[in-house]
């Protein structure tokens, strides 16, 4: 029997694509980086030093708020919306398994994940290029950091970035699969983040979990756009083993309540 | 494969925490029936409707689909089944018609002409983009009827599929059901609180209270005439109290109509009934045993005070909600 992860996924996609939630998440995301844009150089020198400066400055104030809370929304409506109005039933009264369906929703999240995050980039980098150029970094001593250089962190920045998402989208899946209400997992997904990020510390968990490192790899950025000697401290690989480690933690974790789970009223 | 029941629940038990939904039911609906499935509020129906496409996992028991074990192969045993469980629940922003191509492309070789015949069929062509948001409770069972049926499936599984629907509605899509049983060989498991609809239009019945099967068979063997219950039409005058209680083979009496009477007797004598009136200078113009109804049956074996019925039961479908869009 083949396997309906496919179509599935196809679905999934269908129903996001339709929903305001979607759409509304990355014109909140781009109304935030017009915002940067106009109020960059009162907050931050580094987000003027150059396009690089201003690139990595505005993904970080995007992606310290706004875009985790569309993320962690999305993600925590993905099961608790089905379950909540019923729909899961008649998906699950198809021939496809459980896993293959929350599989299809946890990559139908990345994804959406990561269309945020392209149109911030996209939205960020435009913005850039009407005052900058993604040029050499350099300084009253000549070149620091050459064009190819800048961009290689550029994209090193965005792909580090990635992988605290992932784990936020995970978390907000297992948050849903929970929590059987779509407005009540939005709240525990967003509450309990913030928890997260206000107590971590406590834990010694500060600098690996959730949001300071979605944030990291594009302070890193800044500090390049500056000509500082910045370097990829060893807590990246922290981060990326944990985020990476509780990522895979939550989904198996949310994978197996879903699959185990009586889904009646 | 093909003489296989088309379902099969063995020894099948659900508890959750203190609460035992499903006590060891068994029951076993044939190919080509159109069979009915009772019980009171709380009796578990639905936990057992639920169970079929392991929604909720029994505790004990095993359930089959045309021979297959819902649990070793499920895509092979629900890929013959379609099922609505509860009210039918649709993507609300999407329309009738997007909500039946996403069911589609979870199931093998339905094309948009099959979806095209199943939306006439289920009367609703004319509303197919219209989102589901603005359909009416009736439109929407009527969808979900139309869900379950693509890609063709040999037996249906449906959870009281006409409510919300009007009379006519109700009538209309039973009717329908009906012939997709007689023509095309279908086979239907339908669960309802509504007993005429049962009565009027399943081959076999199931009741279930408390988690058990408390009767099963057919409708017309399960609704065999009252034998000692009888109803005398008269012309003129009616017996009187003092008549009944002279006779000790009258058990009991009360009017149903004017002209009409219904005498309980101590033994299934109707042709001594008959004489004693005649004797007595009534003038009986017919005498008939009393039908039995679905309603009596079940209250009988639920041991249910009318009272404690479901409304549904006792109202009759025009007293239930009506097709109008909520738009």
């Amino acid at each position: 029997m083949t396997s309906q992860f496919i179509p599935l996924l196809r679905n999934e996609v269908t129903k996001a694509a339709r929903r305001k939630l979607s759409w509304f998440g990355i014109f909140a995301v781009g109304l935030a980086c017009v915002i940067v844009y106009f109020i960059a150089g009162q907050l931050s020198s580094a987000a003027t030093a150059n396009a690089w400066g201003y690139v990595g400055f505005s993904m970080q104030i995007v992606f310290t708020d706004i875009g985790p809370i569309f993320i962690i929304t999305f993600a925590a409506m993905l099961v608790a919306e089905e379950t909540g109005a019923g729909t899961i039933r008649a998906a699950l009264a198809a021939p496809v398994h459980r896993w293959e369906l929350y599989l299809a929703k946890a990559v139908t999240g990345l994804f959406y994940m990561m269309v945020l995050s392209v149109a911030a980039l996209l939205f960020s980098a435009t913005l850039a290029k009407i005052h900058y150029h993604f040029g050499a970094v350099a300084d009253s001593a000549g070149v620091v950091y050459g064009r190819s250089q800048a961009t290689h962190e550029l994209l090193v920045s965005y792909a580090l970035s990635w992988i605290p998402l992932s784990a936020l989208v995970m978390y907000g899946i297992l948050i849903s699969t929970i929590v059987r209400t779509p407005g009540a997992a939005v709240a525990v997904g967003i509450s309990t983040l913030f928890v997260i990020e206000f107590t971590k510390h406590l834990a010694g968990l500060d600098p690996y979990i959730f949001t300071r490192y979605i944030t990291y790899s594009w302070l890193n950025l800044q500090q390049l756009a500056q000509g500082m000697d910045y370097q990829w401290r060893p807590e990246v690989w922290k981060m990326i083993e944990l985020s990476g480690v509780s990522a895979v933690v939550t989904f198996v974790a949310g994978l197996i309540l879903f699959v185990r789970q009586d889904l009646n009223n | 494969m093909e003489s296989a029941a088309a379902l099969v629940l063995e020894d099948v038990s659900k508890r959750f925490g203190r609460v035992q939904a499903v006590d060891h039911l068994s029951l076993q609906v044939e190919p080509g029936h159109l069979a009915g499935f009772l019980g009171p509020n709380g009796a578990g129906k639905s936990t057992t409707l639920y169970m079929i496409p392991r929604l909720v996992r029994p505790t004990h028991g095993r359930i089959r689909l045309f021979g297959v074990d819902i649990w070793k192969d499920y895509k092979k045993a629900i890929r013959s089944v379609g099922i609505t469980v509860e009210t039918p629940a649709f993507y609300e922003y999407l329309s009738g018609r997007k909500n039946l191509e996403l069911a589609a492309r979870l199931l093998d070789h339905v094309s948009p002409r099959e979806i095209d015949e199943i939306l006439e069929r289920i009367g609703l062509a004319e509303r197919q983009h219209d989102r589901v948001r603005v359909y009416s409770t009736g439109m929407k069972q009527r969808l979900g009827i139309g869900r379950a049926m693509l890609g063709r499936p040999r037996l249906l599984i449906l959870d009281e599929p006409t409510n919300g629907m009007d009379p006519e509605g109700t009538h209309e899509m039973l009717s329908f059901l009906r012939e997709e049983v007689r023509n095309d060989g279908l086979t239907i498991f339908i669960s309802s609180h509504l007993m005429s609809e049962i009565e009027e239009f399943c081959d076999t019945v199931y009741v279930i209270n408390r988690g058990h099967l408390v009767a099963s068979g057919r409708v017309k063997e399960l609704l065999k005439p009252h034998e000692r219950i009888v109803r005398v039409t008269f012309q003129g005058k009616v017996p009187d109290r003092d008549f009944i209680s002279r006779h000790e083979q009258i058990r009991n009496a009360k009017p149903v109509t004017a002209d009409m009477m219904e005498i309980t007797l101590a033994q299934d004598d109707s042709a001594w009934l008959n004489q004693c009136l005649l004797q007595a200078g009534f003038r009986v113009s017919a005498i008939a045993p009393k039908q039995k109804t679905l309603k009596e049956f079940f209250l009988s074996i639920t041991g249910l005070r009318r009272a404690e019925v479901p409304s549904s039961i006792n109202q009759p479908p025009s007293a239930q909600a009506g097709d109008k869009p909520h738009d």
